[in-house]
């Protein structure tokens, strides 16, 4: 297509192509923006005085950090519980998405989708408070271990740091895995039924066409959502850490985010939290970068 | 052309992605803007401290006068908001009598609001966007209040009175304006709850809330038992676990202390072992005192021996809140004010003596009684006028009434004929008012707003006497904490270093520090273990610049000795 053709046609679509402005106007505003306040972590930013009077002081914050193990022990708890996140949780809500494709009878799929997907519209703060009563002295999770003979006492889960990754990964795969499926499930939906109805001419069997036709179907979707899974590895789920950590846990539960929350926020160190806010944004970029290339390799899927 | 089919289909689903997240982020930012209101002012950022004349509010130009409450002068109808950084603050204004009363009096309707999270956060939040709420109420401990001062995004008060209400300077006491007068001279808040020690010596008045509970019925079925001494502690732990270690079916849980590791297991206690603050004129150091330290292995001994649990280190507030419903607590280092409504309740049950009392809990090696905390003239929360605030005359002329004999009464006793009536001269509440303060506090604050509804500006000087009576399981917790509140001790709260100096970043590392140490001593395996964790954590201590901190302890304590000295 030849430049003036594209203007011309970027003309002719005037309306469609307007509709997109209010969201690059928002980005600007959210995304572009604030980067340039990115510079307050390179001051001893005080928030009773103007931004840009306060003085310069380098990499002090970034140096402060860096020396810090308590850094360094939340970076291990990060990736740690990403880890988990991606490598286990990744493939449940695509598991689960097939499985409930294969449902034949709609009424059933519907409602067995419509329940999975309801917990992810109730706040960790309350999510947080009911899994914590699981876990309790007398909670579901203790009766049911003792009923199965698998402990002889009460344990007190949430107290003993090495529990406490599988507790974030469980609530979480339990909260989120329904409302996952269902980018999944409308990308499945998508795929023409005539490919299925051509392999099962051609004596596909039901695996046969899972494999060769839903999953390929879906592989970009999947590329996508794994190379963000990645670039998202430095992340955590604040909300759900912040409820269900404790002084006990603290030492496997303390992620980045909580980091920043109890040495920065907590006591106003803004320029402190931009700083490590910003090494960490630097080292997300470089995972997705690496995670396109990669998926690039392999699938042949990328963003860009 | 197959991958352009890809790439649109990837680009799509990112966009659809970015649409989703965009939305969800806009939604939160709304919510969280709505509440602040949109009085944009010319003065907002000004950082001087000029006062500025022509604000725009009406009736600035009426004379003032300083035997005269100024609110009088005009009480057309005005709307302020007012910020209360207390997220669990669920009072709204106008829907009640008592604020029904007070609008109809001075004018003002009053827009009540509340963070959803941290009121500091929320606070530093609003001073970026230089919008802030025309009256705010804020902890006094909280960093905010400092900040709010030195960006001059509120008013001094002392001008703000000069120029519209000068009948302020009568009713908010020198005492207090004093107390919180910095170094430029000017005020800039006015607490509730203040009292300072020599109120205290005279009136007898305090607000000492530290006590230390027992379950009444397990207390004396045991023999009244002696918890005053690491033995007797453990020997009654060990009695209850022997004889009484479920109650309704569900274990009880041994002990339990309010504040986790930051406040219950360390300065609290310490106040109960009677741990001085200060030695020779010099700042103590608390947490290595020998009796703190010997405390804290009587607890190691106790989880060793099975006798308590860590649940008290890591409930939740709902899982505390359903043990102390249920009575499930054995002992409890925990105040009183958290009480009166659980107390009365227990005491109504079926099991009629399973509230809790006030006893002596553990004490140093000499037997002294606890040394507790107070109350002091810091206060309890801190109201200020801000910047932001289109009617600085009507804020402050409506400050001024509140902490006025006559604003103190209509928010605390409602309207007379309704609410209260004179009684030999002296206002008193109507009997069914004080019938329902104990049988159903939610009601009354709800339907009349009166007593604690509206504690913002609250003086206890004033309001307690026509605090009715309380009940009589409420009062043995009360009296015996006033028996042992250290009055002296007032002048030590909050000496820790705040902010972002050295001094306050290395405290900030010791005390998040402290937080993990202390349940590792109490789950120490043996004593020798304890001692290396301890002897470790001070000298990670050290290592952070704990000398830092003391010499800003010492400083701030001198500081406020000359401050009183006045």
């Amino acid at each position: 297509m030849s430049k003036t053709g594209r203007i011309k046609a970027f003309v002719k679509q005037w309306q469609l192509q307007s509709m997109v402005i209010p969201g690059i106007v928002w980005m600007f505003i959210f995304c572009y923006i604030p980067m340039f306040w990115l510079i307050i972590a390179f001051m001893d930013y005080n928030i009773a005085r103007p931004m840009l009077e306060s003085p310069f002081v380098g990499l002090k914050h970034f140096e402060e950090f860096l020396a810090d193990e308590r850094f360094w022990r939340s970076i291990r708890n990060t990736l740690g519980m990403s880890t988990i996140k991606l490598v286990l949780g990744f493939p449940i809500p695509i598991l689960f998405a097939l499985l409930l494709n294969e449902i034949r009878q709609v009424k059933f799929k519907r409602t067995v989708q419509t329940i999975s997907y309801l917990p992810h519209f109730i706040a960790w703060t309350i999510f947080g408070g009911i899994t914590l009563n699981w876990l309790g002295e007398g909670g579901v999770v203790n009766q049911l271990m003792m009923g199965l003979g698998l402990q002889d006492r009460e344990i007190l889960y949430i107290s003993d740091p090495k529990y406490f990754w599988w507790i974030v990964y469980f609530s979480d795969t339990l909260k989120e895995m329904g409302w996952s499926a269902i980018i999944y499930i409308a990308a499945i939906s998508g795929i023409d039924p005539a490919l299925y109805e051509a392999a099962e001419i051609d004596g596909a069997s039901r695996w046969q066409r899972m494999w060769h036709i839903t999953i390929q179907g879906i592989r970009p979707t999947i590329a996508i959502l794994f190379i963000l899974a990645v670039s998202g590895l430095l992340g955590s789920n604040f909300d759900q850490i912040f409820m269900l950590k404790n002084n006990m846990n603290l030492k496997m539960a303390e992620s980045l985010d909580l980091y920043i929350y109890n040495m920065g926020l907590v006591s106003g160190r803004h320029s402190f939290s931009t700083a490590v806010l910003f090494a960490r944004s630097i080292v997300a970029l470089a995972l997705l970068l690496l995670a396109n290339q990669a998926s690039k390799r392999l699938t042949g899927e990328g963003i860009f | 052309m197959i991958n352009g089919k890809r790439l649109q289909k990837g680009l799509a689903i990112l966009f659809s992605l970015i649409l989703v997240f965009g939305l969800a982020a806009c939604m939160s930012k709304e919510s969280k803007d709505t509440p602040v209101n949109a009085n944009s002012n010319a003065n907002a950022n000004s950082g001087t401290k000029s006062n500025n004349g022509g604000t725009g509010g009406s009736g600035g130009e009426v004379t003032v006068n300083a035997d005269e409450p100024a609110w009088k002068l005009d009480t057309s109808p005005v709307e302020l908001t007012w910020f209360v950084g207390a997220s669990w603050y669920g009072h709204t204004w106008g829907d009640n009598l008592a604020s029904q009363h007070v609008t109809e009096k001075t004018g003002v309707q009053v827009k009540l609001e509340v963070p959803s999270g941290d009121a500091n956060e929320y606070i530093t939040l609003a001073m970026t966007t230089g919008q802030l709420p025309d009256i705010i109420t804020l902890g006094s401990w909280e960093n905010a209040v400092k900040k709010l001062w030195e960006g001059g995004h509120v008013y001094a008060l002392n001008e703000l009175a000069e120029q519209y209400d000068p009948y302020f300077f009568k009713v908010a006491g020198d005492g207090t304006l004093k107390w919180y007068r910095q170094p430029d001279g000017n005020t800039y808040a006015i607490p509730n709850d203040s009292y300072s020690p020599n109120l205290m010596r005279e009136t007898g008045m305090n607000a000492a809330n530290q006590t230390f509970l027992v379950r009444k019925d397990l207390y004396e079925d045991m023999g009244r038992p002696d918890l005053t001494t690491p033995e007797g502690f453990l020997n009654a732990l060990q009695l209850l676990k022997d004889r009484y270690s479920t109650y309704k079916g569900q274990p009880m849980s041994p002990f339990f202390a309010q504040g986790n590791v930051q406040y219950g297991m360390t300065e609290y206690l310490q106040n109960l072992l009677a741990v001085p603050h200060e030695k020779d004129g010099k700042v103590y150091d608390r947490i290595t005192d020998p009796d703190y330290v010997t405390w804290l292995k009587t607890f190691r001994t106790a989880y060793e021996r099975g006798l308590i649990n860590v649940d008290f280190l890591v409930d939740s507030d709902t899982q505390v809140e359903e043990k102390t419903n249920n009575a499930r607590y054995f002992m409890m280092i925990r105040e009183w004010t958290g009480m009166t409504a659980v107390n009365p309740m227990l005491a109504a049950s079926e099991n009629p003596d399973s509230y809790y009392i006030a006893v002596d809990g553990p004490r140093n090696s000499r037997g002294e009684q606890a040394k507790l905390f107070p109350g002091n003239m810091d206060g309890w929360m801190v109201t200020m006028v801000s910047k932001s605030t289109r009617h600085p005359d009507r804020a402050i002329r409506f400050l001024t009434y509140l902490v006025s004999e006559e604003g103190q009464r209509d928010l605390f006793l409602g309207k007379e004929g309704e609410t209260w009536e004179m009684m030999n001269g002296k206002p008193q509440l109507k009997p069914e008012m004080v019938q329902l303060l104990e049988t159903d506090i939610e009601k009354l604050e709800k339907q009349y707003g009166i007593v604690d509804t509206y504690w913002m500006l609250r003086n206890p000087v004033i309001v307690n006497q026509w605090r009715p009576e309380k009940p009589a399981v409420i009062k043995q917790m009360e009296d015996f904490a006033n028996r042992q509140a250290d009055i002296d001790g007032a002048i030590y709260k909050n000496l820790d270093p705040t902010g972002e100096s050295d001094a306050a970043v290395a405290w900030l590392r010791i005390s998040q520090n402290w937080l993990e140490v202390m349940p590792e001593l109490i789950t120490a395996k043996d004593e020798a273990t304890f001692d290396k964790i301890f002897q470790d954590f001070l000298d990670r201590r050290e290592a952070y610049g704990f000398q830092k901190v003391m010499e800003h302890r010492q400083a701030e304590l001198d500081a406020r000795k000359a401050k009183m000295g006045q």
